[in-house]
């Protein structure tokens, strides 16, 4: 029996077993592999994926839980061909090292964005503590991250700054 | 290094008129080369390549696992071609004796070399094809070549106002010849070098788009899982091969060496076969022993056998005879797992009497010698396609991962993918190995007169040269393959380099002590075990690094003045020192609850000095802060050298804090991020990073972050406490 879901807008019919993983229908059956398999059982955080609306991970969500449902990748979080503003933000920061828990952290962040558009630092810490980078990214992922907070909210700029940061802590 | 730099440069004109440089990296003479004496000609594997279209291609020959070198190679070229870095495309390198890292003979990425041996041929291939096209440019324009420069991509004309393209002038510049040594720009004149921030491969990497091993995708592919024995070294017995065979999808199911591999046309299925599996396992060679027995058989070796001399000034005996005092301490680490968080994996295909192999690693010739072992094919049948790496730290210099895939390509005759789980990949690494050291030193008031180090274990060659022997004789026939593993133990030090993998960090003690003995028990218990980002420094750094403190809080100094008193003569180590100690405010009073700790470790070149400050809350380890001073010599990217030790550090407190790999009867323990934890983002230190500004040939940035923050933290521990722990990983209630 097909099962359908709706990938980064696209309506998408799959026949293939309903207790097969998200994460392998995207990579396998879809063809996008920048959703990564890490770890298998949710603790890594490399799968994340957003469906509808939610963060999830995707190794861990069977496709018959999450058939009919709206699933957004990596791939699809660029809007009209300009990349979301994290993406951007990654790309100045600078933040990836082998790059790949990247998407994952990226997909994180941008639902924390998306229902918090000024978080506290601890705020992000909270919402990134679920993804793991073996290279040890973190610090520039929080500045990334707070570099699109701090620009979404004009009057109160929470860009991170290192130095001032030091400074204070 | 002295040399003509034309030796390792030669020049051709490429097939659809293109400028094409190799270079031929010192080192490797006597060895064979893509050149042929007798026409003269090279074998188009270029490292760097202009086309009439202005592209400019890189060969890649270090391998991009996170370190960094697709940016910081390509800015070495970059700087003195006259491009933006972001104009060149690198491109990962096939296997060709051409790329052979120089400091191992072998094309393998590991030690923090890529740097430090690009240094002076990479700047100067760049220079070389600037000056070819400068002189080509000249001749068109009739004009004094000394008077026209290069700027970004363009040949300027004297008179300032006229240019050329570089892909107008590549067919012409092929044809010129270099005379007298090549100029490279004075470090005044660097544009990127020192400077460069972005990373060329940053937009990839967040987009999703970066192809990893994992992400290779062939038409007809299909997916191949191995179940590999629990027990190391045992062999399949027997296994319920209809019945697996009868599930969805299945379309093979076979023995190969290192287990029961099945293959399916859809990853997921071969899972599910995977589950319904069950194999007998013949442990007759297998492991056994569990990790008690591990330190109690290295206690036992250390003492029947005091170890081979590696380092030996004065007298220690005769000092520790002399001495008032002998103080002494057993340290002692467990096997740790390396990993990576794209899991171990590989795609071959079979085919024509060749094999095609994708696969993230860290050493390509290595890996064509494992394709080649486990198919009817020579090495030069094998080609490797080197991916992106999502991580490598050691793990990928092995080919196991390749062997296998190899294996299963050669039954199926189809393109597969092996992907290992997160599970396997933890129960089936090659580790770091477990380590003992016994320490004694000789004080004489607060004089320290004698060090002694004992370092007890295993030497990480006699598990690599298995391959890697092959690898630098690879028209050897394979029946040959484990007769040069043989001879390259035998021939250590002679045919084949020493392994200073038991022992690096040790024997380079810094400390002005007058009477020095480092010697190395040479035992294996037989768990397989190889490279971890620092090697011999990862242990060895706690060692000797908290030793030091022992001693320093034993004669009643301040562990910072005790160790610089020690340092006359040694100006690269005390700066980092005094640095760390600026940086960290240690002469300020340290915030209630909290205690902060130091070391100084010099690995790979590369000085690194760290100050922690560590405190225990709701009975765990808080780390709070890391202040870390590092001298790498020049700067090349200042951003990557700061991310590279900043990861450093989160990679050894992962270590200190939860790295344990353990044994029972022969078995891991430990198989996912539950009970094997890497830190996390709530976990983060805030890490301050000074480099010092240093015009030094470069060194290495990958590992040298990884030593001194064990023993800092743990000195840290010491100083709140009062308690000292010898052996890791740290606990909050030692």
């Amino acid at each position: 029996m097909a099962l359908s879901l709706t990938v980064n807008g696209e309506h998408r019919s799959l026949d293939i077993e309903g207790d097969t993983p998200l994460l392998w229908v995207l990579r396998d059956e879809l063809g996008l592999k920048g959703t990564k398999f890490g770890c298998g059982v949710g603790l890594c955080g490399a799968c994340t994926v957003h469906l509808n609306g939610q963060p999830v991970r995707s190794c861990s969500t069977l496709l018959e839980s999450a058939a009919g449902g709206e699933v957004t990748t990596i791939e699809g979080l660029a809007e009209g061909g300009q990349l979301h503003a994290l993406q951007e933000a990654w790309i100045a920061e600078g933040v990836p090292q082998c790059g790949y828990c990247q998407s994952g952290q990226i997909m994180s962040a941008a639902h924390l964005l998306a229902t918090n558009p000024a978080p506290a630092r601890d705020d992000i810490v909270a919402a990134m503590t679920g993804n793991l980078c073996r290279c040890g990214t973190y610090s520039r992922i929080i500045a990334a991250v707070e570099s699109v907070a701090g620009s979404s909210s004009m009057e109160n700029s929470l860009a991170y700054d290192a130095a001032a940061a030091r400074e204070l802590s | 290094m002295a040399m003509n730099r034309r030796d390792f440069l030669k020049v051709s004109a490429g097939t659809s008129g293109s400028l094409m440089l190799s270079l031929s990296l010192p080192g490797c003479s006597g060895m064979q080369t893509g050149y042929t004496q007798e026409t003269g000609e090279w074998k188009p594997d270029a490292w760097l390549e202009i086309t009439d279209n202005d592209e400019i291609h890189f060969t890649l020959a270090r391998v991009e696992m996170g370190q960094g070198v697709y940016t910081g190679l390509t800015t070495l070229i970059a700087e003195e071609l006259e491009v933006d870095p972001g104009a060149i495309t690198p491109r990962f390198a096939p296997v060709a004796p051409e790329y052979r890292n120089p400091f191992y003979k072998l094309q393998l990425t590991g030690g923090s070399t890529s740097i430090a041996t690009s240094w002076e041929p990479l700047r100067t291939a760049g220079a070389s094809a600037r000056q070819m096209l400068i002189l080509a440019a000249a001749r068109v324009w009739q004009v004094d070549a000394t008077e026209c420069s290069a700027r970004q991509g363009r040949v300027i004309h004297p008179n300032g106002l006229d240019s050329m393209r570089y892909g107008q002038l590549v067919e012409l510049a092929s044809k010129e010849v270099i005379r007298g040594d090549i100029a490279l720009k004075p470090a005044s004149k660097w544009k990127y070098i020192g400077n460069q921030a972005g990373k060329l491969d940053a937009r990839a990497k967040s987009t999703g788009t970066a192809v990893y091993g994992i992400d290779v995708e062939l038409p007809g592919m299909v997916y191949g899982v191995v179940s590999r024995p629990p027990r190391y070294g045992a062999r399949v017995q027997a296994f319920n091969d209809s019945e697996v065979r009868a599930m969805p999808g299945v379309l093979d199911v076979f023995e190969i060496e290192r287990g029961v591999a099945i293959v399916a046309d859809k990853y997921w299925r071969a899972r599910k076969a995977q589950d319904v599996l069950k194999a007998e396992w013949d442990n007759a060679d297998a492991l056994s022993l569990s990790t008690d027995e591990v330190f109690a058989s290295y206690r036992r070796a250390a003492g029947e056998d005091p170890g081979e001399s590696e380092r030996s000034e004065g007298d220690y005996d005769a000092a520790a005879g002399a001495a008032g005092k002998i103080f002494e301490a057993e340290y002692s680490q467990p096997y740790l797992a390396h990993s990576t968080l794209e899991p171990m994996n590989a795609t071959a295909w079979y085919r024509d009497n060749s094999i095609e192999v994708w696969a993230p690693t860290q050493a390509p010739d290595l890996g064509r010698i494992a394709a080649a072992r486990v198919t009817d094919l020579a090495p030069g049948d094998v080609t490797i396609n080197t991916t992106f790496l999502g991580g490598g730290f050691g793990r990928r210099l092995t080919q196991d991962y390749i062997e296998e895939a190899a294996a299963v390509a050669y039954r199926v005759k189809k393109p597969v993918k092996i992907i290992w789980s997160r599970e396997e990949d933890t129960q089936h690494d090659l580790y770091r190995p477990a380590m003992l050291h016994r320490m004694q030193a000789g004080l004489d008031g607060n004089q320290l007169t004698g060090w002694h180090h004992q370092i007890v274990g295993p030497q990480l060659l006699d598990w690599y040269v298995r391959n890697a022997a092959p690898a630098q004789y690879p028209w050897a026939p394979k029946f040959m393959y484990d007769t040069l593993g043989k001879v390259g133990l035998l021939a250590e030090g002679i045919a084949t380099p020493k392994d200073m993998s038991a022992i690096e960090g040790a024997i380079e003690y810094p400390y002005n002590v007058g009477n020095i003995d480092i010697r190395h028990t040479h035992t294996d218990p037989g768990v397989p075990v190889t490279f971890w980002r620092s090697v011999g420094y990862s242990h060895n750094g706690f060692a000797v690094e908290t030793f030091m403190d022992e001693l320093a809080h034993e004669t009643g100094e301040d562990p910072y003045q005790f160790r610089r008193k020690l340092l006359t003569g040694q100006p690269r180590h005390l700066e980092v020192l005094d640095r760390a100690v600026r940086l960290a405010g240690w002469d300020t009073p340290v915030v209630e609850g909290r205690g902060r700790g130091i070391a100084l470790f010099k690995s790979f070149g590369t000085f690194v000095a760290q100050v922690v400050e560590a405190g225990v809350e709701n009975g765990t380890i808080k780390v709070y802060k890391v202040a870390c001073a590092v001298d790498c010599g020049q700067v090349v990217n200042p951003r990557i050298v700061e991310d590279q030790i900043e990861g450093g550090i989160i990679f050894g407190l992962t270590a200190a804090l939860y790295g344990e790999i353990t044994f029972e009867n022969g078995q891991v323990k430990q198989s996912n991020f539950h009970d094997y934890p890497l830190m996390r983002q709530y976990e983060l230190p805030e890490v301050t990073v000074d480099i010092v500004q240093s015009t030094e040939a470069p060194t290495g940035v990958g590992e040298p972050g990884v030593p001194p923050v064990i023993p800092a933290l743990g000195n840290a521990l010491f100083a709140l406490t009062g308690k000292r722990q010898r052996s890791l990983p740290l606990k909050a209630d030692a």
